[in-house]
């Protein structure tokens, strides 16, 4: 274990049981990972046997939010963590929360996409959709590459590329309506896309979220809903 | 030069001089005070150079101390020797190093050196592009930074003998095979290799056995149709009717190669694990030994042998298939008045469903290579018994995707053993108790 992160206990026992649980929320992010993963190769195969298991496995994220949550729950009441224990038990609380909703999303997906396999496929075979969905996974993933290295300057930059994703939503959205004006009799399925474009844009809000604990775990600063980001950044340089 | 002892080198030097302070204070008066000078000189001389070496040991940069007469000289000259020969040394191992590390990185495979709570000790440039962990890295675990289930769930179970396949966190197209090699006290080094051109060729492979015999399959269903017509035609001539025969014959060992390879490359190309139907072993057997029993006229009498009531969780037509099988084989290979026994067992290490003959056995050499697609025992004996060469790679499918094994214990003249092995988590065991049953064919 690294001492200059979680390794500064007297109590080995302590630390481990951080360390369990920080290794828990990396495993639950994991898996979240892979039913996204899943999901959008289900959207994109045409595949609606691998979306419906996807809808299945939602509930091992689920459980996984549950046993955590209690494990925080056990250490709180157990050894009342201060500063920087704190503010972990309070980060992974938060971000299992997060994780458990872009579950949620991916089960959606998971279930659209079954839904659309029954239908015919659009040309450019859900081109933009894969698109989208490659950028939020990459999101995601970085995201938690973030938490595993407590690294905030990374947690920044990636919290400001949500932008992007929010664009290419947009653009989708505007394409979308082009195509049901074009021709009405594609307006059930166009819905359905937007559902999912909407769902993988959500998740980008929810990795950013996890970027922002990291910024507060790492400098026990809030900048969530502070718009101006850039003045933040300097001041935690200048903190350095 | 005969080297002399420091001892008389400092004590003769010491001696000369006090002599000649001595001398110096006869001549000039002040003996004593000419005695305590040069004494004092001395003293001085040797602080100085105390001084000196103190300077050059503590701070590297200071110049190496100049000679000097007597046995500073030599003290100077050996510790220049010793801090060379560090020097030197250094450099060999330097170098050495340099070269170990140009050749682990210089290795077309990621490796990553673990220690016994999986965090990460070294890894190699391959490492940082397959996974996205970089040197700075090291000291955190494995697992925060390749978190796919399949391999957390693999580090957990700390069984290594097989690779496990993942796809790249870093690149979602690359398709990686992994290994843990266990070494030394509580260290592992994990190896990935790209195998993304190695599973497309696969796949090409696969779809191509698959689509060339789909595209075989209509053909010969004419050609056979045709024979079929011929061969009940009363008006055929004579000599035509051997002949018409043979290529029916022929014309249905075809069919039963082709519909097998498609049963194959259908047991290949399905990526998830068997379904998980409720199989009666029972009366799976009891079917099977019905079915062997009408395939052939002359047959050697089927046993059944149940120790278990219990089913297999599985997919029941290709169990079937894959028993089948196993069957099959043992009734053509054992002459009619000889002996085969299916016994289905359970205990708390799985399931066992074997198929046992009397038959002539296999050579030892032969039984690894048994489910080789066309492999034959004895080429010349074989073709006439036909089948089509690939029952036993059909088992040994059917068997994997159900994570179970296949056992081959044979004897030359006294009969061969197949036996299913089915893992404890396929077993399901039986609601009511029934005793067990041995029925005789």
């Amino acid at each position: 274990m690294r001492t200059d992160e979680l390794g500064h206990h007297y109590s080995r026992q302590f630390n481990e049981e951080l360390e369990t649980l920080r290794s828990n929320v990396l495993e639950m992010g994991g898996l979240v990972e892979e039913q996204l993963r899943r999901a959008l190769r289900a959207l994109v195969k045409g595949d609606s046997d691998l979306g419906e298991q996807v809808v299945e496995d939602d509930f091992r994220v689920n459980r996984m939010e549950v046993s955590i949550d209690e494990e925080c729950s056990q250490i709180i009441a157990r050894r009342q963590p201060t500063a920087g224990d704190l503010r972990l038990i309070l980060t992974i609380i938060k971000t299992i929360t997060d994780l458990e909703r872009v579950g949620d999303e991916a089960e959606k997906i998971g279930f659209l996409s079954s839904r659309l396999a029954s239908q015919d496929r659009p040309e450019n075979r859900y081109k933009e959709l894969k698109h989208l969905g490659r950028a939020v996974r990459d999101l995601l993933h970085r995201a938690l590459d973030c938490l595993a290295r407590l690294d905030a300057e990374t947690a920044l930059v990636v919290a400001r590329e949500d932008a992007l994703v929010d664009e290419e939503y947009e653009s989708i959205m505007r394409q979308s309506i082009t195509v049901m004006m074009e021709d009405p009799r594609t307006i059930g399925r166009v819905l359905d896309t937007l559902w999912v474009a909407r769902a993988l844009e959500r998740i980008g809000d929810h990795a950013v979220n996890i970027c922002e604990y990291v910024v507060y775990l790492v400098h026990g600063k809030d900048i969530r809903h502070l718009g101006d980001e850039d003045r933040v950044v300097e001041e935690i340089a200048s903190n350095e | 030069m005969t080297r002399r002892a420091p001892w008389s080198l400092i004590v003769i030097r010491l001696l000369v001089a006090t002599a000649a302070a001595i001398a110096a204070g006869l001549l000039f008066g002040h003996p004593a005070l000419w005695v305590i000078g040069v004494l004092a000189a001395y003293l001085g001389w040797n602080l100085y150079h105390v001084v000196l070496l103190e300077r050059w040991l503590t701070d590297r940069k200071s110049p190496h101390p100049r000679d000097a007469p007597g046995v500073w000289g030599r003290i100077y000259a050996g510790v220049g020797r010793l801090s060379a020969g560090g020097r030197d040394k250094k450099r060999r191992l330097n170098r050495v190093l340099k070269e170990f590390r140009k050749a682990t990185s210089a290795m077309p495979d990621a490796s990553v050196v673990l220690n016994g709570d999986n965090e990460i000790v070294w890894i190699n440039d391959i490492a940082t592009d397959y996974f996205g962990v970089t040197k700075s890295d090291r000291g955190r675990r494995i697992d925060y930074f390749l978190r796919d289930p399949g391999f957390v769930e693999y580090l957990r179970r700390g069984e290594f003998e097989r690779p496990l396949a993942m796809l790249s966190p870093v690149d979602g197209d690359v398709k990686l095979s992994l290994r843990i090699i266990a070494y030394g006290e509580d260290q592992r080094l994990l190896l990935a290799k790209d195998v993304t051109r190695e599973r497309r060729l696969e796949k090409i492979r696969r779809d191509f056995v698959g689509n060339a015999s789909h595209e075989l399959r209509s053909p010969l269903t004419v050609i056979s149709g045709y024979l079929d017509s011929m061969d009940g035609d009363s008006g055929l001539p004579e000599s035509w009717r051997d002949p018409v025969r043979e290529m029916v014959a022929q014309a249905t060992r075809m069919r039963g190669i082709i519909e097998d390879l498609l049963t194959l490359s259908r047991l290949e190309a399905s990526q998830t694990p068997a379904d998980e139907e409720t199989v009666d072993v029972q009366g799976l057997a009891a079917l099977i030994r019905k079915d062997a029993l009408a395939a052939r006229s002359l047959c050697a009498a089927i046993e059944l042998e149940f120790e278990s009531d219990a089913t297999i969780r599985g997919a029941e037509s290709e169990l079937y298939s894959a028993f089948w099988n196993l069957v099959q084989n043992a009734a053509k290979y054992t002459p009619a008045d000889g002996r085969i026994v299916i016994r289905w067992s359970t205990d708390e290490s799985g399931g066992r469903f074997a198929v046992i003959d009397s038959g002539p056995g296999i050579p030892e050499e032969a039984i690894p290579r048994l489910t080789e697609r066309f492999y034959r025992v004895d080429k010349g004996r074989d073709r006439a018994k036909g089948g089509t060469g690939l029952g036993l790679a059909i088992v040994k499918h059917v068997l994997q995707r159900h994570g179970a094994t296949l056992d081959v214990d044979s004897e030359l003249g006294a009969g061969s053993a197949f036996t299913c092995h089915f893992p404890p988590g396929r077993i399901q065991a039986p609601t009511r108790s029934a005793p067990a049953t041995t029925e005789a064919g």
